[in-house]
């Protein structure tokens, strides 16, 4: 069977759980956050409460052991501050890379694939849960 | 700022706190890099929730402090961070599914490797048994309940003699009472007599032996113990010479009585005088020994209190309870007082006498408190032998199983759960190991108690109660986790790349494993050499005693007892008439040659000891601590003492002057330089005309009194035909093997009084042996340690030079390709290995040079530091350890080069 998803290299597929499921949860918000703009922890995690609630927020702890993986994987990168008065230089920003891009790409068509499936299957009778990712 | 704002300010702080010190565990790199920032973005996070409320606020908190707590855990395990999961909805295995994985695993792994699994179960049985076993010992003197109510107020008083040499002597009644009276710290103070009486019960007309002790009236109320049936002694009749009241022990109201319940009230004939059952104890006391039949009230006159002998004589020991509230201390302060009134008071008898009190617990251990501590030594290094070894051969199997190890990390098993497999399997062994060593242990308990009754006499038995079990099991699982964390944290360390490539090719540059494992090996050696040493010594000593001539015929003699009852023997003729027909008529069989009567046998204890003055000394010349006994001609004869001087006991000294034959060793200590023979002693420091004087008409050669490992003490016989007495030992000399007389002996007494039962007949070559029976155990129970701990670094030796071997395989091919000889390897593999061999026998030397020295009190004729033993527990261990790593050694030349190098 053709694989759902496909591997790009560097990117650890050891866990079973993610195999079948394609990134996890927190590795997708992530790219999703910055997809657009280049941000620094902090606003990482506002713009997940904001799409998700409170319950969809991680840790800080692991926020930022999951931000130097997807940078050891090449998925984000460092960033110098945006030229912004509401910039704060002393902070770390992160930008997305190529291939975090096509990545997340991948699993928005992937996940779009399914979420189609699960209207034609009147599973989204009501409009669409604010969870994103996960089924 | 209201109260909630506080309580918010301080769940802020304290969460960040938390997140700093975890950020703090982080390795340094994560640390660096994302730090300062991670904890910027946690304090406004913070702030951000507690502007929306306070549910908000604990919930940030509770998630980020464990968040930031498990990241740092996560990191510190394993640094290969491609492989931790971030998922915030990270699921966990339930824990005892785990639990049940890794014990299947665990079995599994031992059932895949059961040479290894059998070795390190039977190193941990042969350690843990060895606890149990001693821990059982231990056990039944320190911690098993006494047969006491309330122990810890029960003290036992003892007198003190510096002039005599008494640290712990028994008492003279005289002196116990007024300590009853006197000291107000006693609520009461009991008296019973150290050693049972025998006395001959004649059951429809058949003669049985009973032991009676002899006690105060109140003996059982001090105790603290109700009789299961009728009543205990009352205190009047402690002073009531025709008390015939007694109470037996539930084991003679058991076996001799048939536990019949009609017994209260019943007159029992001992010999001709009835004595009246009036209660009977329960099982479980049997004090002051395991042999009392009977107790039966002391029976003195009232006004022995005021008689001289009463508070000369030292022959009872005290029980005394302290008064609710007093302390020992207290106790202590007051008897001193006491003592020194009647030292005052009493300077012909107590003139130097001391007292002093223990807790009853240590007064009854106080001969084997050193021993037990001992063997708990040699039993706890035996112990973290045993472990160690384990260790090391679990850390050489684990360098073997790195392989797995990588390739189970490879596909994702995490470093904890690797760590807390390998921590099941070591738990695993160790439980089976722990199982197999009560086993052991049982065992050599059974085999303890057969070879000497240990325990305290009558009053706790060893045995493997919950107490034992309870220890072992804790034994098992603490070693568990001290070898298996080792391993544990090693195998979680292993670097699986690394791993990866060495497994598949031998490779002489992993030297980590091994230097851990060569250096654990170098300290089995050592303990092992501490171990082997103090056997050794413990061997010498022993071979030392046995060579010790005890002064008498062990060979062909036996002893028996025999009581002459008064009833049919009141007076002197009579027994003196028993006496001499049962020598002519036990002589007059074929096989017996000669026969003697002796009071107490030698090496069987003291009877009675006294000062004494002999005619024509100045006032402050005296004799200290002189040993009675009473014998015949008979005794001498029988047993081979040899005459030195003078003459024996002769027929015309019957109704002759008093005369005494002394030892040596009384004439050595007490007349150097003068003739002995011919001068009259009284048993007085200030003989007066009441004193009897007893002329010395012979010097027999010594006899061992106690032990032959304990220096003969000047001793005088008296004439058994003028200070006669109805209990006798009876020894015989005999042409061949001794127990066949006994059915002689038995016949001949039978005849002569069919109601005088015999006693103990035993060989004296037994008597010998019980001697030096706690030597006898102690030597086995440190060889057998000394003997395991042997094994234990052979097998130490063996496994790590196996595994060297293993690993140098493809090696020892190439260099033997290359035209190595097989001499070449052999040297190379044994030298390899030796060094750490070497350095274990020099510290485990000098462990040994610095602790035998404990072991003093336990030698005899040998020095702590006898260089001999140690010069050749050295080399035993040399040659063992170079043995052990020469087979292995040898294998590895008899590889052949091509397969070796086509392995890879």
């Amino acid at each position: 069977m053709r694989p759902l998803f496909h591997v790009p290299p560097g990117l650890s597929m050891s866990k079973s759980r993610r195999s079948s499921q394609g990134l996890t949860g927190l590795t997708y918000q992530i790219l999703l956050a910055l997809a657009e703009i280049k941000q620094h922890g902090y606003g990482i995690l506002k713009e997940m409460e904001e799409r998700g609630g409170p319950s969809a927020v991680p840790s800080t702890g692991a926020l930022y052991l999951a931000l130097q993986r997807m940078e050891s994987q090449g998925l984000i990168a460092g960033a110098p501050a945006p030229e912004s008065p509401a910039a704060d230089a002393r902070r770390r920003y992160y930008r997305i890379t190529e291939q975090g891009r096509d990545v997340a790409s991948e699993e928005s068509r992937r996940l779009a694939v399914l979420v189609s499936t699960a209207r034609d299957r009147a599973l989204l009778g009501e409009p669409l849960a604010p969870k994103h990712g996960k089924a | 700022m209201n109260s909630l704002g506080w309580i918010a300010g301080a769940i802020i702080w304290g969460t960040g706190v938390i997140v700093r010190f975890a950020v703090a565990l982080c390795p340094a790199d994560f640390r660096a890099e994302y730090g300062d920032d991670l904890v910027r973005t946690h304090r406004e996070l913070m702030d951000s929730a507690r502007r929306q409320g306070g549910v908000a606020l604990m919930r940030t908190a509770l998630r980020d402090a464990s968040g930031a707590l498990w990241v740092a855990t996560r990191l510190r395990l394993g640094r290969d961070v491609s492989s931790v999961s971030t998922s915030t909805f990270y699921r966990r295995t339930p824990m005892f599914d785990t639990l049940w994985q890794d014990s299947r695993f665990a079995f599994r792994g031992i059932a895949r490797n059961p040479g290894f699994a059998a070795t390190v179960i039977t190193v941990l049985a042969l350690g843990i048994g060895g606890v149990s076993a001693i821990f059982s010992v231990v056990n039944a003197y320190l911690f098993r309940p006494l047969p006491f109510a309330d122990e810890h107020s029960l003290v036992t008083i003892y007198e003190t003699n510096p002039e005599f040499g008494w640290d712990d002597a028994s008492a003279a009644p005289a002196n116990a009472l007024d300590w009853r009276d006197q000291v107000d710290a006693f609520d009461d103070l009991a008296i019973y007599s150290e050693f049972a009486n025998e006395a001959t019960l004649i059951i429809d007309g058949e003669p049985t032996l009973l032991a009676g002790g002899g006690v105060t009236g109140n003996f059982f109320e001090v105790a603290g113990v109700r009789a299961a049936l009728g009543r205990a002694l009352r205190w009047d009749e402690t002073w009531a010479p025709n008390a015939t009241s007694i109470v037996l022990s539930d084991r003679t109201w058991r076996t001799t009585f048939g536990a019949d319940p009609s017994i209260l009230g019943r007159g029992l004939d001992f010999s001709g005088r009835i004595m009246t059952v009036v209660g009977v104890m329960p099982p479980t006391f049997n004090f002051p020994s395991n042999e009392t039949d009977y107790w039966a009230p002391m029976g003195w006159e009232p006004t022995a209190r005021q008689e001289v002998w009463f508070r000369r004589a030292h022959f009872v020991r005290t029980l005394a309870r302290l008064a609710p509230g007093a302390t020992q201390q207290e106790a202590s302060a007051q008897l001193a007082v006491v003592v020194r009134r009647l030292q005052a008071e009493y300077p012909g008898t107590n003139k130097v006498m001391g007292a002093g009190l223990m807790p009853v617990r240590d007064f009854l251990i106080r001969d084997v408190r050193k021993p037990l501590l001992i063997l708990g030594a040699a039993v706890s290094l035996l112990l973290i032998l045993a472990c160690t070894n384990v260790a090391t051969l679990t850390l050489v199997r684990a360098s073997e199983r790195a392989r797995e190890v990588a390739v189970r990390t490879a596909v994702g098993a995490n470093r904890m759960r690797i760590a807390r497999q390998m921590m099941t399997e070591a738990l695993l062994l160790a439980c089976l190991g722990g199982t197999a060593g009560l086993g052991l242990g049982w065992f050599a308990v059974k085999a303890i108690e057969r070879l000497n009754p240990l325990g305290i006499p009558g009053v706790t038995s060893i045995a493997l109660d919950g107490r034992v079990l309870f220890a072992t099991l804790a034994v098992a699982t603490l070693s568990g986790i001290l070898f298996g964390l080792g391993p544990a944290l090693n195998g979680a360390n292993t670097a699986p790349a690394r791993s990866l490539k060495e497994g598949g090719r031998a490779d002489t540059r992993s030297r980590g494993g091994m230097q851990s494992t060569q250096w654990l090996v170098g300290g089995e050696v050592a303990l092992a050499l501490l171990l082997v040493a103090g056997a050794g010594l413990v061997l010498r000593s022993f071979g030392h005693i046995r060579d010790v001539d005890p002064g008498f015929h062990v060979e062909n003699t036996l002893a028996f007892d025999v009581t002459a009852p008064t009833s049919r023997y009141s007076e002197r003729e009579d027994v003196l008439a028993f006496w001499d027909q049962l020598t002519e008529q036990l002589e007059a069989r074929p096989g017996i040659e000669r026969v003697g009567t002796v009071g107490r046998l030698p090496l069987d204890g003291t009877s009675w000891s006294s000062q004494f003055k002999a005619e024509g000394w100045p006032e402050d010349r005296v004799g200290i601590e002189i040993l009675h006994r009473r014998s015949d001609r008979g005794y001498f004869e029988a047993l081979g003492i040899p005459l030195v001087r003078g003459r024996l006991f002769e027929s015309a000294d019957r109704d002759g002057p008093l005369v005494v034959v002394i030892n040596e060793q009384f004439a050595a200590e007490h007349f150097p330089g003068e003739e002995p023979l011919g001068q009259r002693i009284a048993y007085d420091r200030e003989p007066d005309d009441e004193s009897s004087w007893y002329e010395i008409v012979g010097v027999v050669g010594d006899q061992h009194q106690i032990s032959p490992a304990q220096s003969v003490r000047a001793e005088v016989f008296e004439n058994r035909d003028q200070d006669w007495s109805r209990q006798t030992n009876v020894v015989v000399r005999t042409a061949g093997d001794p127990s066949a007389a006994i059915p002689i002996i038995r016949s001949v007494v039978a005849e002569l009084d069919p109601l005088i039962p015999i006693a103990e007949p035993r060989p004296l070559r037994r008597v010998w042996r019980s001697s030096i029976a706690q030597e006898e155990l102690i030597l086995m129970l440190l060889g057998g340690f000394g003997l395991i701990a042997l094994l234990i670094a052979a097998v130490g030796v063996y496994g790590v030079t196996a595994r060297a071997a293993r690993r140098r395989t493809h090696e020892i091919g190439i260099r033997m390709a290359l035209g190595a000889q097989r001499r070449d390897i052999l040297t190379m593999m044994l030298t390899q290995g030796f060094g750490v061999v070497v350095l274990g026998l020099v510290v485990g030397l000098g462990l040994a040079l610095a602790s035998t020295r404990a072991l003093s009190s336990l030698l005899f004729g040998v020095t702590p530091n006898d260089p001999l033993t140690l010069g050749s527990v050295v080399v035993l261990l040399a040659a063992v350890a170079m043995v052990a790593s020469y087979l292995p050694a040898f294998r590895s030349t008899r590889v052949d080069p091509l397969k070796s190098l086509r392995s890879d």
